[in-house]
């Protein structure tokens, strides 16, 4: 699904918190956004989801606006996703309980994602008692289990060993590839964004600075601020 | 010392009678506080999670008044709830005066406010991510209710266990419309009540063994509900 935001701003109090002219993201593409604490990254991201609303401006994705139909077809997951307080099995499954596919097809499309998340074992276990990593398997396992078009991720490998980094990004990777799903990370792993990501967004103090293919806005950045803030990751 | 054990012996033997006094004492308590924390729980549930999540105008008043609710004292509920359907009240016509009609509706009055503050504070903390999670997830506005109701489940148990144990543990307003009549209004607290001014304290610790058993099962069954989890 392609995204296009046209004239976005978001404003908390005075401040504009994200102030964006133009933005198109094409079906298919793994996006990156990169940018310093407060830049309106997760803003930006959780307006795109559906979660909070515009203070002035329009988006459009497949050229119509976000209704029931196209929210059914996008997911988002933070840094701390919320698990249900059931097991491991009906969390992932849930999103298609609510799509009220039949038993057998729940049943083998929540165990074939568990396989692949390597998460079998966790399977009865109590989802709100599992580690920082395994929740992050879960909540992503979750998200993906249904097959949406747009994957919102809000630094989703934060704080977790790189086994699991590893097998999240190859997940993602693969989802992509072979079901054309877009996803759009935000990330403070600049070797992540590079690894992963076809193109990435700089965005600072809510505006977006440079945006181009991965490899090029993190080795050889045309802009200042760009500069600056990849220089830090560099030390 | 003495009169208290004496007292202790004698409670527990009262009740091992089998006195039919006593047990349809204890069942008109079960039926008046069960009928109140059910109508009230049907009313404050939904409320509290509408108040919790919704957004509105005069919210943070409602909240305040809420609150002063939720430590109404019983005497004054009893006693608006006494005026309201006395004979010369706007609803004396309906004759519910010293009836337990009339306990149901001051307990209801008395606990509504109770499950609902303690719905609105879980919902209001833990409302909007549960929302969001079921918005990311494809759901509807009544997959996220259900998904509310079940999420915070332990915390309606807690809710309705208080409100529970708010109505049957109640003397002051059950006493004013219900009028402590024998074999009709007559319940475990306003008996209770009763014997001790009357100097018999072993019924009243029978009776009082009896109040405490119901705490404790109603305990009982919430410990159970967290512990499962």
């Amino acid at each position: 699904m392609d995204i296009n935001v046209k004239s976005l701003n978001k404003v908390y109090g005075n401040k504009a918190v994200v102030n964006i002219d133009t933005l198109t993201l094409r079906k298919g593409k793994i996006y990156g956004i990169i940018g310093p604490n407060g830049a309106g990254k997760s803003t930006l991201l959780r307006i795109m989801a559906g979660l909070e609303d515009a203070t002035a401006g329009r988006m459009f994705y497949n050229e119509s606006l976000l209704n029931d139909r196209i929210l059914r077809n996008v997911t988002y997951m933070d840094q701390r996703p919320y698990l249900l307080r059931t097991s491991v099995f009906n969390n992932i499954a849930y999103p298609l309980k609510i799509r009220k596919y039949d038993k057998k097809t729940i049943e083998n499309k929540t165990r074939e994602i568990m396989r692949e998340f390597k998460i079998g074992d966790l399977s009865s276990q109590l989802a709100t008692s599992l580690s920082g990593g395994e929740s992050q398997k879960v909540a992503l396992a979750r998200a993906l289990v249904f097959e949406p078009q747009l994957l919102f991720l809000d630094e989703p490998t934060a704080n977790i060993d790189p086994n699991s980094i590893e097998l999240i990004e190859k997940v993602i990777l693969k989802r992509n590839r072979e079901k054309g799903m877009t996803p759009i990370i935000i990330t403070h792993n600049m070797a992540q964004a590079k690894r992963l990501c076809d193109e990435v967004i700089f965005m600072d103090e809510g505006k977006i600075i440079e945006f181009g293919e991965s490899k090029q806005v993190i080795l050889d950045p045309q802009k200042e601020s760009t500069r600056k803030f990849l220089s830090i990751y560099a030390m | 010392m003495e009169h208290i054990i004496d007292g202790f012996i004698e409670g527990i033997k009262l009740l091992l009678s089998f006195e039919g006094e006593v047990y349809s004492i204890i069942i008109l308590s079960l039926y008046v506080s069960l009928t109140s924390t059910l109508i009230s729980s049907l009313i404050g549930i939904p409320l509290g999670i509408f108040l919790g999540l919704k957004k509105f105008r005069f919210k943070r008043l409602l909240t305040r008044f809420l609150y002063t609710f939720m430590s109404l004292p019983p005497v004054v509920v009893g006693l608006t709830v006494a005026v309201i359907i006395s004979r010369r009240g706007p609803l004396g016509h309906l004759r519910l005066l010293f009836t337990p009609g009339a306990m149901i509706i001051a307990q209801t009055l008395l606990v509504t406010p109770i499950i609902t503050g303690i719905i609105f504070n879980n919902s209001k903390e833990q409302g909007e991510v549960i929302r969001q999670i079921c918005k990311t997830l494809g759901g509807n506005r009544l997959d996220t209710l259900m998904l509310l109701i079940k999420e915070m489940r332990i915390n309606i148990l807690i809710g309705v266990v208080t409100g529970f144990g708010r109505a049957i543990s109640e003397v002051g307003a059950v006493m004013i419309v219900g009028g402590n009549i024998k074999g009709h209004t007559r319940v475990m607290t306003s008996f209770i009540a009763m014997n001790n001014s009357m100097g018999n304290y072993s019924t009243s610790i029978a009776m009082g063994l009896v109040l405490l058993a119901i705490s404790f099962m109603t305990n009982s069954i919430l410990y159970k509900y967290i512990v499962g989890d």
